[in-house]
């Protein structure tokens, strides 16, 4: 056994980075004059911990609900960050079914929140908790992984099937290996796309499901191995999801194996892997999706990608934030920022065209955009 | 004692040690508190007992270790082996980088919790359960005698299986709520993947004992070893004996309809499929099933000369002695299961000349195995199987990393997942890129009723003078 030959791809990251700390020379001085970036770029980083009222170190997931409030799930309970900027704990105790909360969605309509948890499905309206079970109600499983609202139906993503309920008639519908294409009923991830359903299959791909039509359509990994991407950009990177996102007509697969892509308009794959390509790390605990830019959460830190352009954030030696910027056609230039994400292991992303938000696992980071103008500052050493 | 599902915490101390034998089941262990005097804190990184007294049978990995590919297997039995693919997992072991190595020790412990999932009640693994806990629950007595002044004593917290699908991940999120340090099980190879899926959501590690589905390690979750080898070792080094050197060409299957054959059969007919012999027919029963005439009539017309056979020993063992009883000469082959006493009961003579692979060989006068042999006996009344002997070494493994790492479950998972090899009872292991076993198993042939072990050395790693020959 012998140790790891570093990658191609990591050693022009490597030598990018020496040249651009190396004394006498800052950064700006090796790289080369660009164009703003087609994706926004995090300039600054706040940061929260324990410390300043968080009731877990852990983050499992962030969501910016529609009247502007933040919310987190933790290993200890549901939060909302309150107008003042302290956090306020939901536990079980306030009538949530589990301390530990691994999704949160919004219902557009009501405002309502669904939040996944270990042991259950959770409503928060109207300032009450109300508890979704499997002994209660048509939940198939306790532990829900993720959580997703559309059109008055609410999606659960559990370990033994998705639950579908109507809001309205309070009914529910199991899906499963029995009555869909998914082999396993291992379900990680839900994403609303346009018209349909994605389920992030564990060890089945993604299952592309039309509520209207009751038609089902499997994505799976072309060569169905676990042990290689036999080629890439082929289909899903492979068969165990952790994570699926969908927007402006692109569908991101997040797993611990890379990211994949799907172009529903074009019809076309691209997947990547670490040290071949940008993407910071295979290990990727969940996708989220804005436009068609996705935010892919690592354990290595974050990759925000639109399929060509990279921006990489993780966290240096020095516990200085390390931003790795990757355009088609050029070589990848390695920045230093005086802020950094609050841990790199990172469990999810909540962003829009303004700001970012950052669960994990050791606290909550507050990512503060640059303008396309203010990015050039960004090339110099703090 | 409630019924399923039963919550149970077992403490067992110095003084359970000196129990009668007893025959009971994983049901039946009594509950009490600890009887030890309790410390204020557990001391993190305390070494272990006797670890200075002899050379260490734990060796760990080095960050960055490279491993070879697909189980060790031969190339020829790689998927597209003759293409290199444009990426390869598992050369590496997947690390954890995430915090909470320096992350204060509880200090509110009174003991050392360890979870375990057992089988649901009975179902087909209930038994094999039974030995399971039983070498779980030695280890730690063992280990509890061993305990020096001031050392907490390891806990037991154990609950039964639920028989649906995701019943283990609410077992396994409860045993998180127990705050258990690591936890044992499954057999049940459904149980093992939904329970590893909230694993990787609460960081503790497991240590699965006797689930051979070898897709179990293959997620990149780093929370997770197998101490049995896998169907992987089991059918290639099957495959590779049928086709290379009994030249077996025309293979029919027989399973069982489950996820469990299912995932196994495949992972064989993909092998035979690489050697140039595809299956000429694959057959599936309900288990359960007492007659399969369809079945039957539809491998004789196949005109095999291999019948590879996968499902529970009894059904196995009942189908072998129709397909003889309706002229099919073919001769059989499988996997561990049909070194169970039940295959070999409904088989009759039809299992005459059946050819099958196992983990080891119970009659090994290794003095660990013996030694383990003689002491399981008197603390059980019964002889161990491989079940207990796996489970057994499972423990140990948890218990050397908890009094290495202390109560911190993160630096627990370190001293687990980063093990090279480890010699327990039942061999010398050897983990491979996903975390699982890889040494060698054994080819076994029944003659005249008798369970004949064909020759091959034991697996030594190198760092012991040893080679790392995948087979003889």
């Amino acid at each position: 056994m012998k140790t790891q030959p570093s990658s191609p791809f990591a050693a022009l990251f490597g030598l990018v980075f020496v040249l651009s700390h190396a004394p006498g020379m800052n950064a700006s001085a090796a790289l080369p004059e660009t164009a703003p970036l087609p994706i926004p770029v995090v300039a600054r980083f706040e940061n929260f911990t324990e410390k300043d009222g968080l009731p877990a170190h852990k983050i499992h997931c962030v969501l910016k609900a529609g009247d502007g409030r933040l919310w987190l799930g933790t290993t200890n309970g549901l939060c909302v960050r309150q107008d003042n900027g302290t956090f306020r704990r939901f536990g079980i105790e306030d009538g949530l079914s589990h301390l530990t909360v691994l999704g949160i969605a919004e219902d557009p309509a009501t405002g309502d929140l669904w939040i996944a948890t270990m042991q259950g499905l959770s409503r928060l309206s109207g300032g009450k908790f109300t508890a979704f079970t499997q002994t209660n109600s048509g939940l198939p499983n306790n532990v829900v992984y993720g959580v997703a609202v559309a059109e008055g139906t609410v999606w659960a993503a559990t370990a033994a099937g998705t639950g579908a309920y109507d809001i309205k008639t309070k009914a529910w519908k199991p899906y499963d290996q029995t009555n869909t294409v998914m082999n396993e009923p291992w379900c990680y991830g839900i994403a609303p796309g346009r018209g349909v359903i994605y389920l992030g299959i564990w060890a089945g791909g993604i299952v592309e499901h039309d509520p209207r039509l009751g038609t089902f359509k499997a994505y799976r990994d072309p060569d169905g191995e676990f042990h290689i991407a036999l080629t890439a950009d082929s289909g899903p990177i492979v068969d165990v999801t952790s994570g699926v996102a969908y927007d402006a007509g692109v569908l991101w697969q997040a797993s611990y194996f890379g990211l994949a892509r799907y172009d529903t308009q074009e019809a076309t794959w691209r997947t990547w892997v670490q040290d071949k390509t940008p993407l910071v790390s295979n290990f990727i605990n969940s996708v989220f999706a804005h436009g068609r830019i996705a935010w892919a959460s690592t354990d290595q830190g974050v990759s925000v990608t639109n399929g060509d352009t990279w921006v990489n954030y993780q966290v240096g030696k020095d516990g200085k934030g390390v931003v790795h910027i990757c355009r088609p056609g050029q070589p990848p230039e390695t920045r230093t920022m005086a802020t950094a994400l609050s841990d790199g292991f990172v469990m999810a992303v909540w962003a829009d065209d303004h700001e970012a938000w950052f669960a994990t696992s050791n606290g909550l980071s507050h990512g503060l955009f640059s303008s396309p103008a203010d990015q050039a500052a960004l090339t110099s050493n703090p | 004692m409630n019924a399923s599902p039963f919550y149970l915490i077992a403490v067992f101390a110095a003084a359970s040690a000196a129990a009668a034998p007893a025959t009971d089941g994983p049901g039946a262990c009594a509950a009490g508190g600890s009887d030890s005097p309790m410390v204020a804190a557990a001391q993190p990184a305390q070494a272990p007992v006797g670890a200075a007294s002899a050379p260490s049978r734990f060796i760990h990995s080095t960050p960055g270790e490279e491993y070879p590919p697909y189980g060790e297997l031969p190339k020829e039995l790689w998927p597209f082996s003759n293409v290199e693919p444009y990426f390869r997992y598992f050369v590496t072991r997947m690390p954890f980088r995430g915090p909470g190595r320096d992350y204060p020790a509880p200090t509110d412990l009174k003991s050392l919790p360890i979870g375990l999932v057992d089988a649901p009640r009975g179902g087909a693994n209930w038994e094999r359960s039974v030995r399971t806990r039983e070498g779980i629950v030695l280890a730690i007595e063992e280990a509890n005698r061993e305990r020096r002044p001031g050392d907490l004593p390891f806990d037991l917290i154990e609950h039964e299986g639920i028989a649906q699908w995701g019943g283990a991940a609410n077992l396994a999120a409860q045993l998180a709520d127990e705050k258990v340090l690591g936890y044992l099980g499954t057999i049940d190879g459904t149980d093992a993947h939904v329970a590893l899926r909230v694993t990787l959501k609460t960081e503790i590690v497991m240590v699965n004992t006797s689930d051979p589905d070898q897709t179990l390690t293959e997620t990149q979750i780093p929370w997770l070893i197998r101490v049995m080898p896998d169907h992987r070792q089991e059918e290639g080094r099957l495959v590779e004996l049928m086709v290379r050197k009994l030249g077996c060409t025309r293979i029919a299957v027989l399973r069982t309809g489950d996820r469990f054959a299912r995932v196994g059969a495949h992972q064989f007919m993909d092998f035979a499929r690489r050697l140039g012999c595809p299956a000429v027919q694959e057959l599936l029963f309900t288990p359960g099933a007492t007659n399969i005439p369809y079945q039957i009539g539809a491998i004789k017309e196949s005109q095999p000369d291999a019948i590879f056979l996968m499902g529970e020993p009894a059904d196995i063992g009942r189908f072998a002695k129709q397909l003889r009883q309706a002229g099919i000469t073919a001769r059989f082959f499988g996997t561990d299961l049909m070194m169970e006493d039940a295959f070999l009961k409904n088989a009759g003579d039809a299992a005459e000349g059946t050819t099958f692979t196992f983990y080891f060989d119970p009659a090994r006068q290794d003095p660990l195995w013996t030694g383990f042999v003689a002491r399981y006996e008197q603390r059980w009344g019964h002889e161990p199987d491989a079940y207990a002997g796996f489970a057994y070494d499972g423990a140990q493994i948890m218990l050397h990393a908890m009094q290495l790492a202390g109560p911190n479950r993160w630096r627990i998972r370190d001293e687990v997942y980063d093990l090279d090899y480890y010699q327990g009872v039942t061999g010398w292991m050897r983990f491979d890129g996903t975390g699982s076993n890889t040494a060698p198993v054994r080819v076994v042939r029944y003659e005249h009723g008798q369970r004949v072990f064909e020759p091959q050395a034991e697996f030594v790693p190198p760092a012991f003078g040893g080679t790392v020959a995948h087979a003889p």
